[in-house]
């Protein structure tokens, strides 16, 4: 691409990515939560992939890291739901019984294990979507 | 035991398992093939446990996911998911987690040519989830999310061998029919719940009984068009004569065994029988107020029962691709399971229909080993000689004498010989057949006659004059016959005490799932008044 989208890539990447966090973190308080966020923060990848070329994406993407993130936003938000099944499954112990995360309800700590499964997904919707996209962007050629 | 302590280990096992496969794998192929088994055998070993308690306690297990009891605060109806395990999803979880666990034995050789198995692995373990979640769900919307997980997971498993025409062509033709089958289910879900405002199936089910609306008989056509769809009943069976030839053997045989029986003929009978209560409509159509003909319904089911059987069986003997052959004998098998199934619902409270019904229960369980076992046997043959042509195949039973006994077994058990497994629970739906219908009783037994024929020819073909083709061909290692070996086991043993099996374990597992006392909504609003 040419240097205008290069240059206005550059000042909107982090943007994108900030709001999108700020989706995530903020999912049991305002719309959104971890698949919209972590779409959002995914749409900063593919802005960087079509901004800056394949060739640029190849040096800072790596496969086996980018797999084993969304593997372990997986079992993040299994252990979440896991943390209170002394009473059953995706009981949520942190809200009822503390010790963190069970604030006065408006604030950001105050959800129990829900902005913890929020991260968990953003990271898991976040890595896997550009890695799909990086794949279909690698895949060999135009023909066979 | 506590079977509600262990319940919910049925799905977190191969969560963790699928979940945790791509950082496993980054330590090498042999830390995946050996996390993929452990995985799946331990969901086996849970699976078995749960099974046990259902069958031992006869009690249905009700699991409140989020708190003690489905109940909200101050309401008196159920706002959280249950899981609602009766005998028949019992049968079906360790169904399930057995046939997953000799494919995942099964793949280790047999995949070790292709890549990408990290994903092969990660997938054959979500695949078994979504099955397992299908079987023990008691929530409609999550018994959707199940089916979603199971049929993407299938799909990504047809087109794996994505190097070859038919892999990513039976992918397609899958995906598309199977994305038109969960729409119609999912427009059903949203009409039911338009109507009704819960999810809940027990609590939908006095609801429905309370006012059966058009609306419901709507919801009711679009489950029934869609669940055939995936079970590959007679109109709609194309998608299943491509995706199980193409898919690798490993898959072909979870693909016929399981997928098409779970998310097909369990899910269907699970939504006939306990939410659209057959019992509660007749009570109704009695005191000549407005109710849903289910008996209606049960005929509807049996005519596509019949024209599966015919076409399915029939197609079957036509066929000079192997494993084509066994996929078009899946579609004829599925017509007698749902026979059994359409007879239970229109002969609903008589004795014909029990036997029917745990007749359907006991040839799903069967055929999900025979099958499996098939198609096991048909991927050690591809495996060792490189073809699925019959004609190229003659005189197997020379250089593969194990595989071809394998293949003894289970095409004498598909059959229905008396010492095998598939003979009591073919009896107990011609049985009930013939009383209930005697034509369709010779319809039945048409189509076994054209499945005998088939599977004769194939016999003939193995037994036959050596080709050249198979000169160099031998067994396949252990770790391929070990789970040949464990079905044929399991065949013949379950061949051993038919009866048995069928008074202690499938009629009441048939009668769990009429409920002659509403026991599913029982159970389920015994929870009722807990914190």
């Amino acid at each position: 691409m040419g240097l205008i989208v290069k240059t206005s890539a550059r000042a909107i990447i982090p943007l994108i990515g900030i709001f999108g966090t700020y989706i995530v973190a903020h999912g049991h308080l305002t719309p959104g939560g971890g698949f919209q966020g972590g779409a959002t923060i995914a749409g900063a990848g593919v802005l960087f992939l079509v901004a800056f070329g394949l060739n640029e994406m190849r040096k800072h993407y790596n496969k086996h890291l980018y797999s084993a993130l969304e593997g372990l936003g997986g079992l993040a938000f299994l252990g979440a739901a896991m943390l209170g099944i002394g009473t059953a499954f995706f009981y949520n112990t942190l809200w009822h019984n503390g010790p963190i995360l069970n604030g006065k309800p408006g604030t950001l700590l105050s959800a129990g294990f829900l902005p913890i499964m929020n991260l968990a997904v953003g990271l898991k919707v976040f890595t896997g979507l550009v890695s799909a996209l990086v794949a279909i962007a690698m895949y060999r050629r135009w023909k066979s | 035991m506590n079977a509600e302590a262990i319940l919910p280990y049925l799905i977190i096992i191969p969560l963790f398992g699928a979940f945790s496969m791509p950082i496993v794998s980054l330590a090498g192929k042999k830390a995946r093939e050996a996390w993929a088994v452990i995985i799946s055998g331990a969901t086996l070993v849970v699976a078995s446990a749960l099974f046990y308690h259902v069958w031992d306690t006869k009690e249905i297990i009700v699991y409140t996911l989020g708190a003690k009891t489905p109940f909200g605060q101050g309401v008196d109806f159920p706002i959280r998911i249950v899981w609602e395990v009766d005998l028949f999803s019992a049968i079906m979880a360790l169904t399930v987690a057995f046939v997953s666990f000799v494919t995942v034995i099964y793949s280790i050789d047999y995949m070790k040519h292709d890549t990408g198995l990290d994903k092969y692995y990660t997938l054959i373990l979500v695949l078994e989830l979504g099955m397992l979640g299908i079987a023990i769900t008691g929530d409609l919307f999550n018994f959707y999310v199940f089916l979603e997980i199971m049929s993407i997971a299938s799909y990504a498993l047809v087109a794996f061998r994505n190097d070859t025409w038919e892999g990513i062509e039976a992918g397609i033709k899958y995906m598309f029919v199977g994305s038109i089958a969960s729409s119609f289910v999912l427009l059903g879900i949203a009409l039911l719940y338009g109507q009704y405002g819960t999810l809940t199936m027990g609590y939908l089910a006095i609801k429905l009984l309370q006012n059966p609306t058009v609306t419901a008989k709507v919801a009711l056509a679009l489950f029934i068009a869609g669940l055939l769809f995936k079970s590959g009943a007679a109109p709609v069976h194309m998608w299943l004569a491509d995706a199980h030839p193409a898919a690798p053997s490993s898959i072909s045989a979870m693909l016929s065994g399981l997928v098409i029986k779970v998310g097909g003929i369990y899910a269907l009978a699970r939504i006939l029988f306990s939410i659209y209560s057959p019992l509660g409509n007749k009570i109704l159509e009695v005191y000549h107020q407005p109710y849903i003909n289910m008996s209606a319904v049960g005929w509807v089911i049996i005519i596509f029962a019949c024209l599966t059987l015919i076409i399915g069986n029939a197609m079957a003997v036509i066929q000079t691709d192997m494993k084509r052959l066994l996929a078009y004998s899946s579609v004829g098998q599925i017509g007698y399971i749902l026979l059994g199934l359409g007879i239970g619902l229109t002969a609903y409270g008589s004795h014909t229909g029990e036997v029917a019904l745990a007749g359907a229960i006991y040839h799903t369980v069967n055929h999900a080993l025979m099958k499996a076992l098939l198609f096991l046997v048909a991927g050690a043959v591809i495996h060792e000689v490189g073809t699925r042509n019959l004609n190229e195949l003659s005189g197997l039973a020379k250089t593969m004498p194990k595989t071809t006994f394998a293949f003894l077994i289970g095409a004498a058990a598909i059959v229905g010989l008396p010492p095998l497994n598939g003979f009591a629970s073919k009896w107990l739906i011609y049985e009930s057949s013939a009383i209930y219908n005697p034509v369709l009783g010779a319809i039945a037994i048409i189509g076994t006659a054209f499945c005998t024929a088939a599977y004769v020819r194939v016999l003939y073909t193995f037994f036959g004059r050596p080709s050249e083709k198979i000169a160099n061909a031998k067994d396949p290692e252990t770790s391929m016959m070990l789970p040949m070996f464990l079905l044929v086991l399991a065949i013949v043993v379950m061949g051993l005490f038919p009866w048995q099996i069928s008074d202690k374990v499938m009629i009441p597992a048939a009668r769990m799932l009429e409920q002659f006392n509403f026991e599913y909504i029982k159970a389920l609003i015994s929870l009722a008044g807990g914190a």
